[in-house]
């Protein structure tokens, strides 16, 4: 039951969120949440193959590396919005139209 | 017996968690729903025998990531939120329309396809043999930190302070308004 299978549906699904997160929301913090739900199911993804496939650690490693990189992008890109926020008074993703063209 | 119970608890979590952070129209529930997937997640580490990883993750997502989201949610509200930008759209709007949603679940089949492709091999010829014990991989983790990957480890403290710095430049607030 608690096969490799099994992680691997579920962070399909986590992918699959994300990526309907990113395509569907209109304000800016919900597409950010679904960058999070993104990169969390890529480190699930290095969990599971570490503990089915190999035993070494370096899918440990790269998961954590993920959990950092994915911390230092939350608190820039949550600066972002907020100066963006202070400038325009929006979060509408629509709105960020002032480096077109 | 004891693991079967937390992966299962755990991957109900995670999964209706993720499924509500789109489905749900309230951004602050939207943030504590992705805190219930982000929780399911440590669970499923542990499960996986990743001891360490699932410290992390609550440490650094259900502590840090999702605490940060939440403030940004509060301090992008104010009087100005239900006012209505050049495209008649309110400004704070969370959903998208129909056709977001249908270019998202277009997207979401064609993703899904090509996993089903990508996994079909391994879930035919993958053969559980016999898993390894948990192990306490602490000492592992921190031995291999500062051998084989010591130049990725130094690397993400520049990055952390980049970043700190950065965020704390762009986020200052400035006395001139651009318009």
């Amino acid at each position: 039951m608690m096969g490799l299978a099994s992680y691997l549906i579920i962070s399909t699904i986590l992918f699959i969120c994300g990526v309907i997160a990113i395509l569907a929301r209109k304000n800016i913090i919900a597409i950010l949440l679904g960058l999070e739900l993104i990169l969390n199911a890529s480190a699930l993804n290095f969990v599971a193959y570490t503990r089915f496939l190999n035993n070494s650690i370096d899918g440990h490693i790269f998961s954590l590396f993920i959990i950092v990189i994915a911390a230092a992008e939350a608190a820039v890109a949550l600066a972002i919005v907020l100066r963006f926020y202070q400038i325009r008074e929006t979060v509408h993703i629509d709105d960020a139209t002032q480096l077109q063209g | 017996m004891f693991d079967l119970t937390l992966f299962f608890i755990s991957a109900v979590l995670t999964v209706i968690g993720a499924i509500m952070v789109i489905t749900t129209k309230d951004l602050m529930h939207a943030c504590i729903y992705l805190l219930a997937s982000f929780l399911g997640m440590a669970g499923l580490y542990l499960t996986l025998g990743a001891d360490f990883v699932a410290a992390i993750q609550l440490l650094v997502y259900v502590g840090g990531v999702v605490i940060l989201m939440v403030f940004a949610v509060m301090l992008t509200g104010g009087p100005h939120a239900q006012k209505q930008n050049k495209f008649g759209m309110i400004k704070t709007a969370l959903m998208g329309n129909i056709r977001t949603y249908t270019i998202g679940g277009l997207t979401a089949v064609v993703v899904l396809l090509m996993m089903v492709k990508l996994y079909i091999s391994i879930f035919k010829n993958y053969t559980a043999g016999e898993l390894p014990n948990y192990l306490p991989t602490v000492e592992r983790i921190g031995k291999s930190l500062i051998t084989d990957h010591v130049l990725a480890f130094e690397i993400s403290s520049v990055l952390l302070l980049g970043a700190l710095i950065g965020a704390a430049i762009i986020a200052r607030p400035r006395k001139n308004r651009i318009n």
